[in-house]
């Protein structure tokens, strides 16, 4: 009965909107756009009326921002946040910087472009995007949750080692405890 | 001249106490160009006699041309309300500059910042060799002749269509047809 | 056996009505705090979906015994003293193990939850939860003296520390605890707001400092379980508030369906309006310190608390 196509399609209807009605954000801004979340969060644009929230901790938190620009040093503990998250997780690439490094494309610091070191589900563009443009971003997410197409955790576990070699290709001092699941 | 008294005092106190050349730049500001080993001096002296208690600030300027360093030393004067600036030019190959945190506790931060921007050392500088950047192993970043971009284009994925990335100006110019003005073109990216 | 089996009955009806209640609170009280910050607000069953969320996500992380455990204990606290305490004075339908239990009981058992949760968050060996506990205890040492005093004075004044014997004192008289001893009503109103645990008494889970406190290394079905002991929780700290000093809900006399409903409708608008209490005063007020709450508590509340007791020896 569990494993019917169709009772099991009502089940995954059912988890989906659940996870995608309440998303818990991690509340870690990596650079200068994390300055936009608050005003998102605020009564001007109000994004719990999503069911959007801070989450203090990784281990509580669905949802994962990039906000801006992602040096290296910052790198090593986003990977260390995003293994401490708990599947199903999402992440949200914010501003030109993770997409294509933005206005540090050619810095010696920064990272060019985020998916090649965690798997990114939805990307905002602009510098920086306004609360609007983050908003129907967390929207796109919630489209992709309840069509089922947002599974990066099971694509980061599977592809780990390629994962892996990039990211020890920017971290040369690799003293990460290793994150079993 | 009238209103720079106390600028041309304070710069003649300092010339008459040490062989130094400055000038005074406006009001509330004045500069010296010292030798390295004079440096230390200066600013103990200024410090003690003359009431420069605050070291604002402290940086290094790569004049690759000249193949040296310009380490700039900023103090403050709260009674005087002046902005004396100490400057001094280093040899560029293995660069070595005199620890003054000795004189201000805070200067051990600017020192550290130094180290690793530009690679100058200082001795019996306390604190680790990392400030900002983990784990460097290249050429101090903010030399000049460090190539950041092509560090970036080796090390960095970079995402296809952004490696023609243009100036700004050339591309502002395209689009409305006009040229590029002369004093703009030496800072253009594209040599 | 008929006996039995109505009352096996009632338990599972009690568990489904607090946890119910609670959570539609929590999300209430959201829409409201939304709606005084001048935001439209997730709607009123946030909490549900939130805590549907929670249980289908995977935890795969493991902190030991006492980290599976405090969820567990928690609900199994919470589902405890739930049963113990009277939803509707005298019903037919929610009598329960009301009889069973006393105040001084019920003291002890509302803290085995706390208990549990200070374990779990000890052995999941976060900083932050370590804090979060310590700040927990030490607020709880702060509100739970104005509690017991006032506890202490309906105990003097009645003879009696059972709570149905209270409820039915002030139905047979008609007249509440709270008018016939207004101080230890008000030293337990002050400790009503540190037992709820909004700003300014949010010291536990401080986000923006602790990471959430206790609970900062539990997320998933665990977080969730948690939140629904947490729901139940607010739900018993209010029913009883109401069974003791508002005068209760329900008739003895009449069980009937409708008498029932109508018995349960005065009980939300009961335990609503006191609800609000710690809901107002957090909206207009910034976090307090630790030693500053304890210092809250141990002034007025607890003064208020002694005067009861003084009035009701001599009243």
């Amino acid at each position: 009965m569990i494993n019917d196509k169709d009772s099991q399609k009502i089940v995954d209807y059912i988890q989906n909107f659940a996870r995608k009605q309440s998303l818990f954000v991690m509340a870690y801004g990596t650079g200068c756009g994390a300055i936009e979340i608050p005003a998102t969060m605020t009564s001007r644009y109000d994004a719990e009326r999503f069911g959007i929230r801070g989450a203090a901790t990784p281990r509580q938190a669905d949802v994962l921002l990039i906000t801006g620009y992602l040096a290296t040093k910052t790198l090593k503990r986003v990977i260390r946040v995003y293994e401490q998250m708990q599947e199903p997780k999402y992440v949200i690439g914010f501003g030109s910087c993770t997409i294509n490094g933005g206005m540090y494309f050619d810095s010696y610091n920064t990272i060019n472009a985020l998916e090649q070191y965690i798997p990114v589900d939805v990307y905002i563009n602009g510098c920086m995007p306004r609360p609007e443009s983050v908003i129907s971003g967390f929207v796109k997410l919630q489209e992709l949750i309840q069509q089922g197409k947002a599974d990066n955790g099971k694509k980061y576990r599977e592809n780990l080692e390629w994962y892996r070699t990039n990211q020890k290709k920017i971290i040369k001092n690799w003293k990460m405890p290793d994150y079993n699941w | 001249m009238t209103e720079l008294i106390k600028e041309q005092h304070l710069l003649d106190s300092l010339t008459s106490a040490f062989k130094i050349k400055g000038r005074v730049i406006r009001d509330r500001r004045v500069e010296v160009f010292a030798d390295k080993k004079m440096v230390s001096g200066i600013l103990l002296f200024a410090k003690k006699q003359l009431g420069f208690i605050h070291l604002a600030h402290m940086t290094c300027i790569d004049w690759i041309d000249e193949n040296k360093f310009e380490l700039i030393y900023t103090i403050w004067s709260p009674i005087e309300k002046i902005h004396l600036f100490v400057k001094t030019k280093i040899e560029r190959e293995n660069p070595e500059m005199e620890n003054i945190d000795s004189i201000w506790d805070q200067a051990n931060t600017y020192e550290r910042e130094i180290r690793e921007m530009f690679g100058i050392q200082f001795p019996g500088l306390i604190g680790e060799q990392d400030f900002a950047l983990e784990d460097w192993d290249e050429m101090p970043p903010m030399r000049k002749d460090f190539d950041t971009k092509k560090y970036a284009l080796e090390t960095y994925y970079q995402r296809p269509g952004r490696e023609d990335a243009k100036d700004v100006r050339e591309t502002i110019s395209e689009r409305s047809g006009t040229k590029v003005p002369d004093f703009a073109k030496k800072y253009s990216r594209e040599k | 056996m008929e006996d039995l089996g109505l009352k096996i009955f009632g338990a599972i009806l009690t568990t489904i009505l607090g946890f119910t209640v609670g959570m539609t609170y929590g999300g209430i009280v959201r829409k409201l705090t939304a709606r005084v910050q001048n935001r439209y607000g997730p709607p009123f069953y946030q909490n549900f979906l939130d805590l549907l969320k929670l249980q289908v996500k995977k935890t795969n992380i493991a902190h030991g015994f006492m980290g599976h455990m405090a969820p567990v204990w928690i609900i199994i606290a919470a589902v405890t003293v739930l049963l113990f305490i009277p939803i509707l004075n005298g019903n037919l339908w929610f009598p329960n193990m009301s009889f069973h239990g006393d105040l001084i009981f019920l003291l002890y058992m509302m803290v085995f939850g706390s208990l549990g949760m200070a374990l779990g968050a000890g052995q999941s060996g976060n900083p932050n939860s370590a804090i979060g506990v310590s700040r927990g205890l030490s607020q709880m040492v702060g509100f739970e003296i104005p509690f017991v005093l006032s506890l202490v004075a309906l105990m003097i004044q009645y003879e009696t520390t059972s709570v149905q014997e209270l409820t039915q004192i002030q139905h047979e008289t008609g007249v509440w605890n709270a008018i016939s001893n207004p101080f230890a009503f008000l030293a337990a109103l002050f400790a009503s707001l540190g037992m709820f645990r909004y700003s300014p008494f949010d010291i536990v889970g401080a986000p923006a400092e602790l990471a959430s406190g206790p609970v900062s290394e539990f997320g998933g079905k665990y977080l969730g379980t948690m939140m629904s002991g947490g729901a139940i929780f607010a739900f018993i700290k209010l029913t009883l508030y109401v069974h003791l000093f508002l005068g209760g809900a329900g008739n003895p006399d009449n069980t009937g369906i409708i008498a029932t409903l109508l018995g349960l409708g005065v009980l939300l608008i009961k335990t609503f309006t006191l609800y609000m209490v710690p809901v107002f005063y957090g909206w207009i007020n910034p976090r307090y310190r630790t030693e500053q709450a304890i210092q809250y508590f141990w002034r007025w509340p607890t003064a208020l608390g002694i005067i009861g007791v003084i009035w009701a020896v001599y009243s």
